[in-house]
């Protein structure tokens, strides 16, 4: 045994615990083929057959996807659900490609919006990963123009114009996505849950983030003021997770701001309160 | 070769090599792709090898849209880094591999590229790879071709025929000797026509390279 198990003040640890059942460089001689190692590996210093068995790449399922959720709406319901700090630019991609959106177009966007953003997700990857939850298809167009050119003797292919595939949302998406436009999350979790006690704070909030970006310093101080944050003690972050989860805020390089959804649920809420 | 211009030789030979050895170096990104869509592809160079791989090249890249930046990042891991640890896994990109006994890197051919590095006057970089990475080889073969160029330039023949000397000298001893069975084992795991294409590209320009520098020696030692 090459390692010594470590022994904790109870006894050893299960799963340090050396497995004499499991040898990771054990050979498997049932897949061994002798006679083609010796052509392939003359020096015979590895098992080669047995890692050749190997598949060629990794596989995983896709997790977000209509077939596993039950619907294209469950599948993008689950996929915004698991991926809250890129909600915004996923649903705005969806918009974006009502009636069709070039790839390149669709790229330059999504780097707008993330400008503020670290995302380890490329523009496309966003884009593939709402085809698989079938919430956009990818339209590849056939061929790309190509010309021949000859200089000086030698003949050359040129690409005179690249291929933009075009990505288009798809009917399921669009009606999810305006089910997100409609603020109906935001009154439910806001003005028609415990948190409706909170309304004058989020009143406040979000009139002082209609003013210009805050810092959550400049929130903090305003949340503050309220008695109803007092106790239960609620920082001025739970006030922005909530205006930020129902897509009513944005952090951007400025600061915390509203979204246009965010100024409209605010001016009904105006609207409301003055009726 | 009496017609030719040895310094646009020495030019574009620079140039190729160049571009062999920013492909092998990394993955290739939206900017650099863009770069080899505006390129033109020759039909016929005289060569088939280089003729086929430019052919899979072009044939790849016509059809490359920012997606591909992703496929081909995953087809570069495919192809030279491979999840194995047999040492027949991937395409190694490194000259030890192929020329050890037991494929292993920082090898005797390491320490020989090193020392012909050294004897140049240059040094790797700050990117942290063993000496005898193909890119590395290759961009040997690119700052000789430029450094021929300079010496052609300053009316320096005995300098320029010097690096030209040492320019075969490498192939010769080194990516001459290694790169067909890399290659070989491009073909084996790369999935995309990029890197099949490369691969292709890489040996007849390495073949066509060697039988240049030949003949232009030959000229200057008869």
């Amino acid at each position: 045994m090459a390692y010594s198990a470590t022994a904790t003040g109870e006894g050893t640890l299960t799963l340090l615990d050396f497995d004499d059942e499991f040898d990771p460089l054990a050979v498997d001689e049932t897949a061994i083929d002798q006679e083609w190692m010796d052509d392939e590996n003359p020096y015979d210093t590895i098992d080669y057959p047995t890692l050749r068995n190997m598949p060629e790449t990794p596989h995983r399922a896709a997790v977000y996807t209509p077939e596993r959720q039950g619907s294209v709406a469950e599948a993008l319901r689950a996929l915004v659900r698991q991926n809250p700090s890129h909600r915004r630019v996923l649903m705005n991609i969806v918009g974006l490609a009502e009636g069709g959106c070039a790839a390149s177009a669709i790229s330059a966007k999504v780097d707008e919006w993330m400008r503020d953003n670290r995302s380890v997700y490329a523009p496309m990857t966003l884009c593939r990963m709402l085809e698989r939850a079938g919430a956009l298809v990818l339209e590849m167009p056939e061929t790309t123009e190509v010309a021949e050119d000859a200089e000086g003797g030698v003949a050359y292919l040129e690409i005179r114009e690249t291929v933009d595939p075009v990505w288009r949302a798809t009917d399921e998406a669009l009606a999810l996505r305006q089910e997100y436009l409609s603020g109906d999350q935001f009154r439910s979790v806001v003005l028609e849950s415990d948190e409706a006690r909170y309304g004058e704070v989020y009143e406040a909030v979000m009139a002082l983030l209609e003013e210009a970006p805050q810092s959550m310093g400049a929130i903090e101080a305003l949340t503050d003021t309220f008695p109803i944050t007092k106790k239960p003690k609620r920082y001025g972050q739970h006030f922005m997770d909530v205006l930020q989860a129902t897509d009513c805020a944005v952090w951007a390089r400025e600061g915390w701001q509203l979204t246009d959804l965010g100024r409209t649920l605010f001016a009904e809420m105006k609207a409301a309160k003055e009726a | 070769m009496e017609d030719v211009n040895l310094i646009d030789l020495m030019k574009s030979r620079a140039q190729a090599y160049g571009m062999l050895a920013r492909l092998f170096r990394e993955e290739v990104d939206l900017a650099t792709l863009r770069e080899l869509q505006g390129m033109r592809f020759p039909t016929a160079t005289g060569n088939a090898t280089v003729d086929e791989g430019y052919h899979q090249l072009f044939e790849y890249l016509r059809r490359a849209w920012e997606d591909s930046v992703t496929e081909l990042a995953i087809d570069y891991v495919r192809t030279f880094i491979g999840h194995g640890v047999n040492g027949y896994s991937a395409a190694y990109p490194y000259e030890s591999v192929y020329t050890s006994e037991r494929r292993l890197l920082m090898q005797e051919a390491r320490a020989e590229v090193l020392a012909t590095l050294r004897e140049n006057e240059l040094k790797r970089g700050d990117w942290n790879e063993a000496e005898d990475h193909i890119a590395l080889e290759l961009e040997f073969m690119q700052r000789m071709a430029l450094r021929a160029a300079e010496a052609l330039a300053d009316g320096a023949e005995d300098e320029a025929v010097a690096y030209l000397r040492t320019s075969y000298e490498f192939l010769e001893n080194h990516l001459l000797n290694w790169v067909p069975m890399l290659v070989t084992d491009m073909r084996l795991h790369s999935k995309t026509l990029f890197y099949q294409g490369l691969g292709q590209l890489t040996l007849g320009t390495i073949e066509e390279d060697g039988a240049v520098l030949r003949e232009l020696l030959d000229s200057v030692e008869e």
